[in-house]
């Protein structure tokens, strides 16, 4: 009886094993020649699928304008434009599953190397590396503009170019919290302005005692689970966060400050600052600033804030400037929405990474020359730029006499956003300013230009492929004790930082410190310093 | 219990004048065709993705694809016990596995006999179908009334504890009470419809042999202690034994929607291998270590299922699946 068993399971795995390998035996992609004339041949038309991020958009803007830009794009190179989305439930799963999967459709990628995984992905083979001939010849456009300020060599990943950096692009991401400047003057905080971090806590407590049923900050740990640590520890310590090599989703290696960025550090193990922070979010959570059970909490904070339950919301500058600003503004009169960035009190702010965003061609796309045709005229087309970027002139929006850019009577931005989320090769040059924008955006982006320091670490490759299995075990500490430090949770804080050390040191994190460190002197050594 | 005797017997019958299998094919071929979709769907499900296990020992990337990617032995499997928590995990994952079957199966049988009890028909009918109804309720639906019950700020049930002058609790910070409630949400589910079996049972009980206790006096409860249960027993052994092939396996959707991926305070009693593999994969996106996890599971499942297939033939070869 047994044995039969055991060969009816042989003979099943066998032929579950057969069955496999045949349909293992896929075709490979057929490479094309790049054209050496230097004129394309556009003669087939073709289309060009773009993986963008963001919530596919349901209002039929977005597809009525995609027929005006194909109509532009197939008499200028022959080819239509197509999106794909990755909407924001689980976007960073569903993204690196996407690029993982190999899709053969996909030729444009919208990337990052701080939040879009865009070394991992190189590393892993997903992007074509492409040549500079290859760049002159199909996107000559974008190719002078990002070689006249030398960015080529942040997309390098061993001397190859591997994606195209939205390099002439200005924004302000660095993140702090949005907060009403009324109720902050009525708290007593000077002018109503959040000058230090702990003056967080005077505001909160002013809502607390004077604004009932309005939830300080009514945030949801689901959401955001490392809470205002990471500000803390910006606003209180000169390190400077180094992007791309998050363990889980903390941003948790840092260069000591801006005049010692090469040595790595994490204020997580060898700073006193974070037993101060943990201290604080224990007083801020007896206090109640947040829901007890924020930890299981997933509301939506700015809708919140929007509505004038929620006294804050944390996200970047641009966010402010952009939206949270003019959007109080209309739902709250009178709130002066502000924002208290982290490193307000120490001017730790640095620039936006010259590859915050960028375009990569996929390492299985079909057609990688027209794909970069279509993107040289996405980004440096004035027709196109508009198109892809505000929609249809006169329905979409409207330039107003000074040239800015306005929308037309009755539009609504919650209903009527056009949502193509073009964020992989915007252009100073063709950006409009927006009128509903906060007109204090100038203001707030000269500013911070006279003290920001350029991101040291943009053409940093970081190889963590022998580390792999430390961060791993790193993460799943960080996952267990950062949401609880972050909301005060612990009763006795110290206690639970000096447990979570310990078992990061079992975790490897001397090992991983070392690789990274390593890395670190590779990439000074080739910026010559 | 009775067709796995047939079965038996046939197969004693057979095995001297064996048929040819083309045979037995063409004689059986309807009942052949009956099982073939559920042949195919194993084998295609379950058999079909076996060579990806090999992803557990490589480095994978997906352009050199499954079997192209460099061979790392058990790299993959050291994050695990790294990370600590292996342990802890599989004990979480059995207990709560071991709570779910024998306290289920005993409420189901329970709630089997009453229903049988009841004489009343249309009481009958409406309270099984009451009890049917959790089994519809998706497990997201489940995690949002329990949030809206249980949480300190605006859950009814602390605002009937303030209502009643008492100090509110705060159940989210509240490890221990846990394995509790999670326990109660999975038989509150599974009860009603696990009992349809055993319902079934019963009704498949020779009414003779009913009838003749009852003339002989026997009690309502003399009934059920000695003819009910008894024949129910074979049904609970296979019942049990199937369920243990999945002891390794959690109920992912429930515990994901109860407890979240970031209250890390009610983890030490709550976290499965499922949730933890999900989080380290969303965390990390980390394909092989994933797998590795899974790989794991599955071997430690298979060992118990023999294991325990080994007990029960020790006891009483006929109750032996295998």
């Amino acid at each position: 009886m047994r044995k039969l068993a055991v060969k009816k399971i042989t003979a099943a795995l066998l032929a579950g094993v057969m069955v496999m390998s045949l349909a293992g035996c896929g075709g490979k992609q057929k490479s094309t020649a790049i054209g050496a004339d230097g004129t394309a041949d556009t003669s087939k038309h073709e289309v060009i699928n773009m993986l963008v991020l963001g919530d596919k958009p349901s209002n039929g803007r977005c597809e009525a304008m995609l027929e005006k830009l194909n109509a532009v794009l197939k008499e200028k190179v022959n080819a239509e434009l197509k999106l794909t989305y990755v909407e924001w439930a689980d976007w960073q799963t569903q993204y690196n599953v996407q690029l993982l999967s190999g899709d053969k459709s996909l030729d444009i990628i919208t990337t990052a190397t701080d939040w879009l995984y865009a070394w991992e992905n190189t590393q892993k083979g997903a992007f074509m590396p492409l040549s500079e001939d290859l760049l002159k010849v199909y996107a000559p456009k974008t190719y002078q503009q990002v070689s006249s300020m030398d960015d080529w060599k942040y997309c390098k990943y061993q001397d190859q170019i591997y994606f195209i950096p939205e390099d002439h692009y200005t924004q302000y991401t660095n993140h702090g919290l949005f907060y009403r400047g009324d109720w902050a003057k009525e708290s007593g905080i000077e002018n109503g302005d959040i000058k230090e971090f702990e003056q967080i806590g005077t505001y909160f407590q002013w809502i607390k005692d004077h604004k009932e049923g309005v939830i300080p900050w009514d945030i949801g740990g689901k959401i955001n689970p490392g809470g205002l640590l990471g500000g803390y520890l910006n606003s209180k310590t000169d390190n400077i966060v180094i992007p791309s090599v998050n363990v889980g989703n903390y941003e948790f290696w840092m260069g000591v400050s801006k005049d010692d960025p090469f040595t790595v550090t994490s204020p997580y193990m060898e700073s006193d600052t974070i037993y101060d922070a943990a201290e604080l979010m224990k007083k801020w959570n007896d206090a109640g600033f947040w829901r007890e059970d924020v930890l299981n909490y997933d509301g939506d904070c700015r809708e919140a804030m929007y509505a004038g339950t929620s006294g804050a919301d944390e996200h970047h500058s641009q966010t402010y400037y952009s939206k949270i600003r003019p959007s109080m503004d209309r739902k709250q009169p009178g709130s002066d929405a502000k924002m208290y960035w982290w490193g307000t009190e120490n001017n730790n702010v640095s620039k936006p990474l010259k590859t915050h965003g960028a375009a990569a061609i996929s390492a299985n796309s079909q057609h990688p020359e027209r794909a970069l045709m279509v993107y040289d005229l996405l980004r440096n087309d004035e027709t196109c730029y508009r198109l892809i970027n505000y929609g249809i002139e006169g329905v979409d929006y409207t330039i107003t006499s000074d040239g800015k850019l306005d929308h037309p009577e009755g539009w609504d931005k919650s209903k009527d956003s056009l949502d193509s989320n073009y964020w992989c090769g915007r252009n100073d040059d063709l950006e409009l300013q927006d009128v509903q924008w906060w007109d204090g955006t100038k203001g707030m982006i000269d500013m911070y230009n006279t003290f920001a320091y350029d991101n040291p670490y943009t053409g940093l490759v970081v190889d963590k492929n022998s580390v792999e299995a430390e961060m791993s075990a790193m993460a799943s500490v960080l996952s267990e004790y950062i949401p609880q430090l972050a909301y005060g949770k612990y009763p006795d804080p110290k206690k639970a930082v000096d447990e979570m050390r310990e078992k990061l040191k079992e975790a490897g994190y001397d090992k991983v410190k070392e690789s990274i460190q390593q890395n670190m002197d590779t990439y000074k050594a080739a910026l010559g310093k | 219990m009775s067709l796995k005797a047939t079965l038996k017997n046939q197969k004693v019958q057979a095995s001297p004048h064996r048929k040819p299998i083309g045979r037995v094919i063409r004689d059986n071929r309807i009942l052949m065709l009956m099982c073939l979709p559920a042949v195919l769907f194993f084998i295609i499900f379950f058999y079909c993705p076996l060579p990806g296990v090999y992803i557990a020992f490589t480095n994978y990337n997906f352009r050199d694809g499954i079997f192209g990617s460099p061979f790392v032995g058990f790299k993959n499997f050291e994050f695990l016990i790294k990370s600590g928590q292996l342990w802890a995990l599989t004990r979480n994952t059995v207990l709560y596995n071991l709570a779910f079957i024998l306290l289920g199966n005993v409420l189901q049988i329970i709630l089997a006999i009453m229903v049988n009890e009841i004489r009343c028909s249309w009481f009958k009918k409406v309270s099984q179908t009451i009890m049917f109804l959790p089994y519809f309720i998706s497990a997201v639906l489940i995690g949002v009334l329990a949030f809206n019950i249980l949480n300190y700020d605006t859950g009814a049930l602390n605002a009937l504890i303030r209502s009643a002058g008492a100090n509110p609790v705060k159940i989210y910070s509240m490890a221990g009470i846990w394995p509790f409630i999670i326990i109660l949400c999975n038989i509150w589910q599974q009860t009603g419809y696990g009992s349809i079996v055993y319902f079934a049972s019963i009704c498949g009980i020779d009414s003779q042999i009913i009838e003749a206790a009852e003339v002989d006096g026997a009690t309502s409860w003399q009934r059920i202690r000695y003819i009910i249960l008894p024949s129910l027993k074979p049904t609970f052994i296979i019942l049990m034994l199937f369920a243990l092939g999945g002891i390794m396996k959690g109920n992912f959707g429930l515990f994901y929607n109860l407890i979240g991926p970031a209250n890390s305070q009610l983890f030490p009693n709550t976290d499965i291998i499922e949730t933890f593999v999900f989080r380290t994969m969303m965390n990390q996106n980390n394909f092989a270590t994933s797998s590795a996890v899974g790989l794991y599971q599955s071997v430690f499942g298979f060992i118990l299922v023999m294991f325990s297939n080994w007990v029960v033939r020790k006891i009483d070869p006929d109750y032996a699946l295998f």
